[in-house]
């Protein structure tokens, strides 16, 4: 404090952080966060990666210094865990795939928009959607899709099918909600990588002859390539990591990582393997966030 | 560019609106509707599940527990995230891009994963928080602070900063300098990223699964447990709620801060 009241004096400000302080007290300003996420993030999930390690026993999780490779064993010998493992890469691959195809047409109108005002509402609109809660869109998508929804109702009322079709309960359900669980995650992605753009690249492609769509082809779409890349990583990271959308659209027909990490700790208190799929898991998805971070550090918005 | 968009490109986004719109609309005709049972064109509307939501000792609990926990979130995330977001806005600290990153990680690790190393965390630690509103209460701001950073991060990138060098310049002390300069032209943003928090943790689940016990559920948590056996409108009707809340956040938030500009902020 003293210091502070010292510095006021001098006539000239030394560089200060935010002036809040000289640079030594400015790191104050980070200490309160940098301990919260290390005591409750760093180290419980470094735990639970020694969990993992740990020899299989029943009761609460206690973490031993005993190390045993038998967990990962057991999951790589048993083909259903493998499978879905393998079942959890290609949902979130498909689900990034989709998501791009439908999201980045969005981005562009909302990008494109001729009126400020246009886009601002649009944005709002995939800013609340994206807000809400995911189990009540999904209340909303099961009602749309089960067997006596809206959809299967229109097509039996148009008798183009005689018994319901089955869009959920299955790997498409799953699908479906994903892809409206990642829709607005990456049109923000999306929206800032269009916008950054520099029209004179587009006006000069125009200008030489180049029809709307090969200026498409050969200036926006490569100009957009890192941003697709990190929208991609982002989505892929989100739906692998997804539990309600698998254990409500899927009825837990469609076994991913994340419903079997719930089913070994809360129904088999299996704590140590429960442990050994959440370490698979959070590795995959960290592996994405990471490539994410790498691809997207310089292109993305602020808040996707 | 010289021509409007494409008329195959508007046909993919009208359609992917209505897609992520649809679900929402059905949720609040669900709700409204004079049926005995949820059926989709709804029978006639009526208030009956709106009044059974108000009257229901499981979703008005729920709904209040949820509210009360944003709350609690949005205090902590907000001093947390906006302490931060000054530290990282300005001065050339080492890594800072990396800690930036750091601090932003939350909001894409698998929430079952961390919600369950949490709540492996609080019984091995004897805290005595497991399956309580505080073991949720750490679980959401870790999902919340994110928010508050980017937000408050946005309004201190475009915040001049030779108006404060200035008023330093002029014999302010620094901290004088901070409240009288700063804070006023970031106050904005940090209201904006207060309300971020809240709703974040309002509508969070993936993290709460593991940390929420049955007496004490927030709405996400209570509202599956119903769906896993039948639809209830009255759940519905806890949604209408729920969107309401929601759409009145963001449109504050629009005019509080300009949401397009957040998005579209490019990383210097």
């Amino acid at each position: 404090m003293t210091e502070i009241v010292g510095m006021s004096a001098r006539p000239v400000a030394p560089p200060t952080v935010l002036g809040v302080g000289p640079r030594h007290l400015a790191w104050l300003l980070v200490v309160p966060l940098a301990v919260f996420l290390a005591v409750f993030l760093v180290v419980p999930v470094g735990l639970l990666f020694i969990t993992s390690f740990n020899p299989s026993s029943l009761g609460p999780p206690s973490v031993t210094g005993e190390l045993t490779l038998a967990n990962y064993i057991r999951f790589f010998e048993r083909s259903n865990f493998v499978a879905a493992a393998g079942r959890s890469l290609l949902l979130a691959t498909v689900v990034s795939g989709i998501t791009l195809l439908i999201g980045f047409p969005m981005a562009f109108v909302i990008a494109r928009a001729r009126r400020a005002a246009h886009a601002t509402v649009l944005l709002i609109l995939v800013l609340a959607a994206m807000q809400l809660d995911m189990v009540i869109r999904l209340y909303g998508m099961m009602v749309v899709l089960g067997d006596n929804g809206l959809v299967n109702r229109m097509l039996a009322g148009l008798g183009l099918i005689s018994a319901p079709a089955p869009l959920m309960y299955n790997f498409l359900g799953v699908v479906l909600g994903l892809v409206q669980f990642a829709l607005p995650f990456m049109i923000l992605t999306l929206v800032g990588v269009v916008r950054g753009i520099h029209p004179s690249l587009e006006e000069a492609a125009r200008s030489l002859g180049a029809s709307w769509w090969r200026t498409f082809w050969r200036i926006t779409l490569p100009a957009s390539m890192p941003g697709i890349l990190a929208g991609c990583l982002l989505v892929f990271a989100l739906s692998i990591s997804s539990y309600i959308v698998p254990a409500l659209m899927g009825g837990f027909r469609v076994g991913v990582l994340p419903i079997h990490i719930y089913q070994q700790v809360a129904e088999s208190a299996r704590f140590q393997f429960g442990a050994t799929v959440a370490v698979v898991l959070f590795v995959i998805s960290t592996t994405a966030v990471l490539s994410y971070m790498r691809v997207g550090a310089r292109r993305s918005g602020g808040l996707a | 560019m010289g021509r409007a968009i494409p008329l195959g490109m508007a046909a993919i986004a009208t359609v992917g609106f209505c897609y992520l719109l649809l679900p929402i609309v059905v949720v609040v005709l669900a709700g409204l509707t004079a049926g005995e049972i949820l059926t989709f064109p709804p029978q006639g509307l009526s208030l009956r599940w709106v009044a059974a939501f108000l009257q229901s000792e499981v979703y008005l609990a729920a709904f209040l527990f949820s509210f009360r926990l944003a709350l609690m979130t949005m205090v902590v995330a907000t001093i947390l995230g906006t302490a931060a977001a000054l530290f990282l806005a300005r001065g050339n600290v080492i890594g800072r891009q990396a800690m930036r990153a750091f601090f932003l990680s939350p909001v894409v690790l698998p929430g079952v994963v961390v919600g369950f190393s949490l709540y492996a965390f609080f019984i091995a630690t004897n805290l005595g928080i497991a399956r309580t509103i505080w073991g949720l209460w750490i679980g959401h701001v870790l999902y919340s602070t994110p928010y508050v950073i980017a937000t408050v991060g946005a309004a201190l990138a475009s915040c001049d900063r030779s108006l404060e060098e200035a008023a330093r310049s002029l014999g302010a002390s620094p901290l004088r300098a901070f409240r009288r300069v700063t804070l006023p032209n970031i106050a904005q943003g940090i209201q904006a990223g207060a309300i971020f928090a809240f709703i974040v943790s309002f509508g969070q689940f993936e993290v709460s699964l593991f940390l929420s016990a049955p007496n004490s559920e927030p709405l996400p948590i209570a509202m599956y447990n119903s769906m896993r056996y039948k639809f209830q409108p009255d759940a519905a009707a806890a949604g209408i709620f729920a969107i309401i809340l929601v759409t009145a956040s963001v449109l504050l938030t629009n005019r509080l801060i300009n949401i397009r500009r957040l998005i579209e902020r490019q990383e210097p």
